[in-house]
């Protein structure tokens, strides 16, 4: 059975930290595009847990995974307007759960389903790291138009990573759980 | 007669995503201070009956009661799951996962922060529970420096910490190497005469569980208690095997050899029944019976490696000095304790660790220089979990997947994944998904992923780990009759029953070096090297020794072909 | 990272005494600070000071290097990136004008290598304070300590487990992708095209995903059986009585803050520019 969203029970929390323990640690693998930014497989695990677990877990290990890294190879900076970003694309990730024709553990969704995860994922990739974005502009006084630039360049490459290795990765889950009761032998 | 602490009268329990029941009319009561052990080989449902004595069902895993069930006369079911745990403290089969504190001593205070005791109260409470368990001078330690037995050693502790009195044990040696294994049921064993707390031990591996003590023995099969006794009793009927359990391997000598024994006989404790007179002179004429030892061929070489060592920090040498050679069609165990170097070995073999001296040879050619992927196109890696290495949905396309990298025609690839499917006996299975297949079959398919390239040496490690007696032998002769087509295998494992019937040779490695190589029923019975690399010696060289009645070589290596031909029958 | 996964170095210095909590305000405030001005001023002091703190701590240069060396080339190419994007913004926000060289589309200006400079500095005085909480803050001390202040404890905990199998995963990590590798299935440079790369990647992600899970299984299954969540609250084995020099600490920082925001408010740090 599903839980409720706000039912904050000892497997989120296990959840929050596993998922934030594999958000950090594959955020070290990276493909630089501008500094700072680059195109991260790791995105695909905000995708993933935010589809198994719902919002609180996405946001929160979007989060946790964030500063983790930060911690060790941000070179002695966490940036929190970048956590933020991490932590409202996790969330995003994390609406589909709420409806109650997709369970990825039973290997259940619809078509609609899988559109809203991409849309949702996407937007809040976009809105997150745009939120990020300016952020930099207040806290750090950064330069809006190289922040623009940023911004466009880590967007497309999340929104890529979300769309094709997210979502691949969790129709591939879906599959894998899918129970076929018809199943035979065959010779 | 004192109260029953546990109690079953015609339980059954059906997990809401099955369409059967798992457990079917189990009728069980344990008395306080009793210490039991409940056997079954996989799917009997011995987990699922310990999950309902340590109340993850019905309170995490729901489904269908029926019958009684009482704890100190309670039902569970009105209770919480943390009044349980009061009561009963489960150690977990995977030390890692219980293991969740960042330091010894914050993990066996883990409870008392739970129920908000003040931090000053905790420290003599953690001292002495650490104490207990001889964990006291790595209390500052990280999970990360500790060994599988110590980590579960820790987790003990934090169970002794509760007081609860009944201590339940999931598969203790599930993750264990002989010597952690045996430590570990003699640390039980103190702590069952000193507190007097219940014990319950679920494990397939009955031979090393009953080398301690134990009260009774439950056996388990198809979700149903097929059997309780006595060990005694247990062990002079057929009741383990008729349940593809795997029985002592003394006793199974004794039963070849004739023995009828009796409960009388006290067949649980080897010293005592190896002193009978008649044991002892059925046992000699059985011996006397063994053919003599047939001279294999030598194989050509395979795989040579020639003084090769290796340190990941240029300080401390991890393989140090090592020659070993596989032959063509050979089966080679490789044998040793955790941390003596095994697995940084294989790394070797497969080019994921690079030698810093010495020369690795492929059929005369030096490969050093080879990378992983060149490798792999002659040695093939098979992990021990398959679940880390299955990545496709479909089993067809996980056994193509090798293939279709190598950029290999479509038709290609498909009489070769059809052929494969058919020697690992999937074939049948080829339309199915990865997900419906138990844990065997998984396996098989990894197998069948990595057989699909051709490689001339597979290695295999720890091949058998989590399969019961009855899945383990399947597997093996499956083995067995690939090796017969003339492929290497290397099997890196500490299971000696695994390496005494499967393995024509032995290397035992110990701290880096190789102790003991040779033909495998020698290395085995060579008590100098067993215990140099703190490996256990098999029941069976024990039985010659103490009736005396052949050279434990000779007689482990009798054993071996009796218990083929019986297998090969069954 | 190290063996352990943790980056604390044990040592006894006034830092590594102090209490979790008692840093983690001395860090949020020193955050706060340097988030508020733009003023190359009020950086360069806060720099050194962190860097006077961070040697009191006695910290093993060869562990901290490839922080520092990190932040360092982070600021090289992060400086070039703003001088080749927007070469006269400096001017924009300080209202003047110095041409130091046409580049054809902007013209760059000394304001804005001042700026750049600035800019960097910032980042800079976030270094010190940052690499010493890190690096003298045990991690058990981190979970108590985030809940001290006001985290609530689940979600502290999470902290805890994600340090406690992190480098178990990364184990797990460095298998699998060993065994794919000999598969032939690589994604590093060299491996094929980014997009096989990709793949391979999800091949290796897949069975990390999948075993992830079931570990989330077992360690909830484990915390549960011992207690947790029983309760509102919960207490730390690990937690520290707070010192004299704990209270200190949080005072000064509170008073620099406030100093700083009245200061702020009333106009000053805005960015500054010499000429």
């Amino acid at each position: 059975m599903k839980q409720s969203i706000f039912n904050f029970d000892t497997k989120t929390v296990v959840a929050i930290g596993i998922g934030a323990a594999l958000y950090g640690l594959l955020s070290t693998i990276t493909i630089p595009l501008v500094p700072q930014t680059g195109l991260r497989p790791a995105i695909a695990i905000l995708t993933i847990f935010g589809a198994l677990f719902g919002p609180v877990v996405g946001f929160l290990s979007g989060a946790i995974g964030h500063i983790i890294t930060d911690l060790t190879w941000g070179g002695g900076t966490i940036w929190w307007s970048w956590v933020l970003g991490s932590a409202i694309s996790g969330l995003g990730m994390g609406l589909v759960y709420a409806s109650s024709s997709f369970n990825v553990n039973e290997g259940r969704s619809t078509k609609g389903n899988i559109v809203t995860l991409a849309i949702s994922g996407s937007v809040a990739l976009a809105v997150g790291y745009g939120i990020s974005s300016i952020l930099d502009v207040y806290l750090f006084g950064e330069a809006p138009d190289k922040m623009w630039v940023q911004f466009y360049a880590s967007a497309i490459a999340n929104i890529a990573v979300h769309l094709i290795l997210g979502v691949s990765a969790v129709l591939g889950l879906l599959k894998l759980n899918r129970r076929n009761s018809n199943l035979r032998v065959l010779k | 007669m004192k109260e029953p602490l546990i109690s079953f009268r015609d339980f059954s329990f059906q997990y809401r995503s099955l369409s059967e029941p798992t457990l079917k009319q189990i009728n069980l009561d344990i008395y306080p201070g009793e210490k039991i052990l409940i056997a079954g080989p996989s799917g009997s449902g011995k987990s699922t009956l310990a999950h309902c004595i340590n109340g993850l069902i019905p309170f995490t895993y729901s489904g269908t009661l029926s019958g009684e069930y009482s704890l100190r006369g309670q039902r569970p079911a009105d209770l919480s799951i943390f009044e349980i745990s009061r009561s009963v403290g489960t150690i977990l089969q995977d030390q890692d996962g219980q293991f969740i504190g960042l330091s010894v001593g914050e993990d066996v205070a883990f409870a008392f922060e739970n129920d908000c005791m003040a931090p000053a109260d905790m420290k003599p409470k953690v001292t002495h529970a650490l104490d207990i368990v001889d964990m006291l001078p790595l209390h500052d330690q990280s999970p990360h420096e500790l060994s599988g037995g110590q980590k579960q050693r820790v987790s003990l502790a934090g169970v002794l910490s509760m007081e609860a009195d009944i201590l339940l044990f999931d598969e203790p040696l599930a993750n264990l190497d002989p010597a952690s294994g045996k430590h570990a049921m003699e640390l039980m064993e103190e702590i069952h005469r000193q507190t007097e707390k219940t014990i319950i031990i679920i494990e397939h591996r009955v031979e090393d569980v009953l080398e301690q003590p134990v009260d009774r023995v439950v056996i388990m099969a198809e979700g149903r208690i097929v059997k309780v006794g006595t060990p005694d009793e247990i062990l002079s009927s057929s009741i383990m095997r008729e349940h593809g359990l795997r029985e002592p391997l003394y006793v199974s000598a004794l039963k070849y050899a004739g023995c009828d024994l009796l409960p009388k006989d006290k067949p649980s404790s080897l010293a005592q029944v190896s002193a009978s007179p008649v044991v002892k002179e059925r046992l000699a004429v059985w011996a006397d019976s063994a053919e003599p030892a047939s001279k294999s061929a030598p194989h050509p070489p395979l795989i040579e490696m020639e003084d090769v060592r290796f340190s990941y920090d240029g300080e401390r040498e991890i393989i140090r000095g090592v020659s070993l050679a596989i032959g063509i069609g050979e089966r080679v165990a490789l044998l040793g304790n955790n941390g003596a170097g095994k697995s940084t070995l294989s790394h070797l073999l497969t080019g994921i660790a690079k030698p810093n001296a010495g020369v690795i040879r492929l059929q005369g050619e030096p490969i050093n220089s080879w990378s992983i992927r060149r490798r792999g196109e002659h040695i093939g890696y098979v992990m021990q979990n398959p679940n880390h290495m299955i990545t496709q949905p479909m089993i067809w396309d996980e056994v193509a997947l090798g293939l279709r990298v190598r950029g290999l025609s479509e038709d290609e690839v498909k009489t070769r994944v059809e052929e494969t499917l058919r020697i690992c006996g999937l074939y049948g299975y080829r339309e199915w998904p990865v997900s419906a297949l138990s844990y065997g079959q998984k396996k098989r398919v990894t197998i069948a992923s990595i057989l699909v390239m051709e490689p001339k040496l597979m290695i295999l490690d720890e091949p058998t780990a989590g399969q019961d007696y009855k899945h383990y032998t399947e597997f093996m002769s499956f083995i067995s009759h690939l090796a017969d087509s003339g492929m290497s295998f290397l099997f890196i494992t500490h299971d000696m029953h695994l390496a005494l019937e499967y393995t024509e040779r032995a290397a035992v490695l110990c701290n880096g070096e190789l102790i003991a190589v040779g033909d495998t029923a020698h290395v085995l019975t060579d008590t100098d090297a067993i215990a140099q690399a703190n490996l256990k010696e098999t029941s069976l060289g024990a039985l010659s020794r103490l009736t005396g009645v052949s050279a434990p070589e000779a007689f482990v290596r009798h054993f071996i072909v009796q218990e083929k031909k019986v297998n090969h029958h069954e | 990272m190290s063996k352990a996964g943790m980056l604390y170095i044990d040592s006894d210095t006034l830092f590594h005494r102090m209490d979790g909590a008692a840093k983690l305000i001395v860090l949020a405030v020193w955050t706060v600070v340097v988030f508020l001005f733009q003023d190359i001023r009020i950086f360069v002091p806060l720099f050194l000071i962190g860097i006077i703190m961070l040697l009191s701590a006695k910290l093993p240069w060869k562990r901290i290097r490839l922080l520092v060396w990190l932040m360092i080339v982070f600021n090289i190419f992060n400086s070039l990136f703003t001088l080749a994007i927007t070469p006269a913004y400096g001017s924009e926000v300080s209202g003047s004008t110095t041409v130091i060289l046409d580049l054809g589309y902007n013209v760059l200006t000394l304001e804005t290598v001042v700026y750049v400079l600035t800019l960097s500095m910032k980042y800079m005085s976030l270094m010190p304070i940052t690499v010493l909480f890190i690096y003298t803050t045990h991690p058990t001390r981190l979970a108590s300590s985030l809940n001290r202040v006001g985290v609530p404890y689940k979600v502290a905990y999470a902290f805890s487990i994600a340090f406690r199998y992190i480098p178990d995963m990364q184990a797990e990590f460095r298998n699998i992708s060993n065994a794919m590798q000999a598969r032939g299935l690589g994604f590093g440079k060299g491996e094929g095209t980014l997009s096989q790369r990709l793949k391979h990647f999800v091949s290796i992600a897949i069975p990390l995903v999948q075993s992830s899970l079931h570990r989330i299984e077992t360690i909830s299954n484990a915390m549960d059986l011992r207690g947790f969540g029983k309760h509102s609250k919960r207490t730390w084995y690990s937690a520290t009585v707070w010192h004299r020099e704990d209270y200190i600490v949080i005072v000064t920082s509170l008073i620099v803050l406030i100093a700083a925001i009245a200061w702020r408010v009333q106009g000053y740090g805005t960015f500054w520019y010499p000429y």
